[in-house]
């Protein structure tokens, strides 16, 4: 008899297998826990799939289960690939897009997983109250945790709120638009997605990358030369956007 | 220190349910949720679950911490699990007596072990060390499966009750998952339910199961079938009144479907008191 270590290797290697050979009760596991993955990430990518249907999405769930192992207990951390796997997918080759709707969908649900943040409008306002005016562009934020860039060439916000249940508008989408910038995020306790302005854009994401605020001032103006920073810093404290000074 | 969940018919609650829950604070004596669905740092599901939590006692059941892997014990999935129990205050915490992961690669399913001497020293071993983490006695659950292997050396009745009795652990009795394997293998359920010792049965589960493939599969996704019923009412005659849930996790149906499922439960729990009195 093997070790149970070599055992449940030889198990595993059986349940992936999957070839003809596979036993008929192996295979009702292998089904079933490829059919775990097609749900989890058919609720994550849920426009992703509706642009390329059941049959296309449940098998390049499959390839992507095959090719990248779920390395947690947990199934809803599992699918954070998806979006680059699908960008060097051989059958989606002809949707462009497809990849970074994959990815406006995934900074939606690591949105709304992270963490909460106890600081307030107000206390934020105090700390940079207490900044001698000439350390101003030296300060650092924290943004709150739940903000996720994504940035596409393809109109993705658009493509993702016309496949929204309920919607009811016109389904017509130009693909002659200007790039996204979107900045996915929580207010008050839910996922809201927001299309920056270019000068936005830099800003925050300069400062979400750890910079000061001098040099994030100046990716926002090279994006937008009349961006106006005090109007920005204002409504980002207010909304909760940039969450604490960095050190705090 | 003893922790009881209610002697009564508690409910698996999924997301589907949880706004209905919060709004209109339905008559449930208890709710059971997938731990994992709430390891999120924060976020809005978790707070939903704050607030549930001062209204109904809460049972946390585990679906991925894959107590018979031969892997390393997940030392980040237990600190998340711990972190949870300590944020919920749970009145019972679960988990599956399975494995679902090996050489790294978690499969996110409940695969069942072979019953042996090697395994059974294992899964006591761990299930020791999860206890020992959590500071706090869990239940363990009896799964459902379509294979059983030549290497078992005991039967699966056999191999629970060890595990409780080794390890310190209580019973979640899936009396589903009896009459599947039961109906899949050749056993006897009844046998089964007689060599479970009372006293370590803390929760019972129910659910429905499949029918339709070349065995009886899980699914948790259909009414509790007569003959399960039928089970249960045996298996209260020798447990007792034990706290009972209803799952329901595929092709989930209106709230108050599960309530009716849920009355059902209560019923034979009610009965069984009044035969017991």
């Amino acid at each position: 008899m093997p070790s149970l270590r070599e055992w449940q290797t030889r198990f595993a290697a059986a349940l992936l297998q999957g070839d003809g050979d596979t036993d008929e009760h192996v295979a009702i596991y292998r089904n079933t826990v490829f059919s775990n993955y097609r749900h989890a990430l058919g609720a994550t990518f849920a426009v992703v799939k509706q642009l390329v249907g059941a049959p296309f999405f449940d098998a390049a769930v499959d390839a992507y289960a095959l090719a990248v192992p779920s390395l947690c207990g947990d199934l809803n951390v599992y699918g954070g690939d998806f979006p680059e796997f699908l960008a060097s997918y051989p059958h989606a080759r002809d949707l462009p897009y497809l990849a970074d709707v994959a990815r406006l969908e995934w900074a939606i649900d690591a949105a709304a997983r992270a963490a909460d943040v106890a600081g307030t409008p107000e206390s934020l306002l105090t700390a940079l109250a207490n900044v001698p005016a000439e350390q101003g562009v030296a300060q650092r934020f924290t943004l709150d945790p739940s903000c996720h860039f994504v940035h596409s060439g393809h109109p993705v916000l658009r493509i993702w709120q016309v496949h929204q249940p309920g919607f009811a508008g016109d389904m017509a989408i130009s693909s002659d638009v200007a790039p996204d910038y979107l900045l996915v995020r929580r207010e008050g306790g839910a996922v809201i997605i927001e299309r920056l302005t270019p000068g936005d854009h830099a800003l925050l994401r300069t400062l979400n990358d750890g910079s000061d605020l001098g040099l994030a001032l100046d990716a926002a103006v090279a994006a937008e030369p009349d961006f106006a920073l005090e109007t920005t810093l204002r409504a980002r404290i207010a909304n909760r956007t940039l969450a604490q000074l960095r050190g705090d | 220190m003893n922790r009881h969940l209610p002697n009564s018919a508690g409910l698996g609650l999924r997301a589907p349910h949880v706004s209905h829950v919060l709004a209109a604070h339905p008559s449930v004596p208890w709710f059971e949720v997938h731990s994992e669905n709430y390891f999120a740092d924060g976020g809005p599901a978790l707070a939903a679950l704050d607030r549930i939590r001062t209204d109904y006692p809460i049972s946390l059941h585990g679906v991925g911490l894959s107590l018979g892997s031969t892997d390393a014990l997940d030392t980040a999935h237990i600190a998340k699990l711990s972190r949870l129990v300590d944020r919920i205050q749970p009145t019972q915490v679960s988990e599956h007596l399975c494995w679902s992961s090996v050489n790294g690669r978690h499969f996110n399913d409940l695969l069942p072990l072979p019953y042996t001497r090697e395994a059974l020293d294992h899964v006591c071993a761990r299930v020791s060390a999860v206890q020992d983490c959590l500071g706090r006695e869990i239940l363990v659950e009896n799964v459902s499966s379509y294979l059983t292997f030549p290497e078992s050396t005991m039967l699966e009745f056999e191999f629970v009750v060890e595990v409780a009795v080794r390890s310190g652990c209580g019973l979640l009795i899936d009396v589903n998952n009896i009459y599947v394997n039961a109906r899949n293998h050749g056993g006897d359920a009844d046998a089964y339910l007689a060599a479970i010792p009372p006293a370590l049965v803390a929760e019972i589960h129910l659910a429905g199961f499949d029918a339709s493939g070349p065995c009886l599969i899980d699914t948790h996704g259909a009414p509790v079938a007569p003959e399960v019923w039928s089970l249960y009412e045996r298996a209260l005659r020798r447990f007792g009144a034990v706290p009972t849930l209803i799952e329901w996790d595929t092709h989930i149906p209106e709230f108050a479907v599960l309530q009716r499922e849920a009355a059902t439960a209560q019923s034979y729990l009610e009965a069984e008191l009044a035969v017991a009195a």
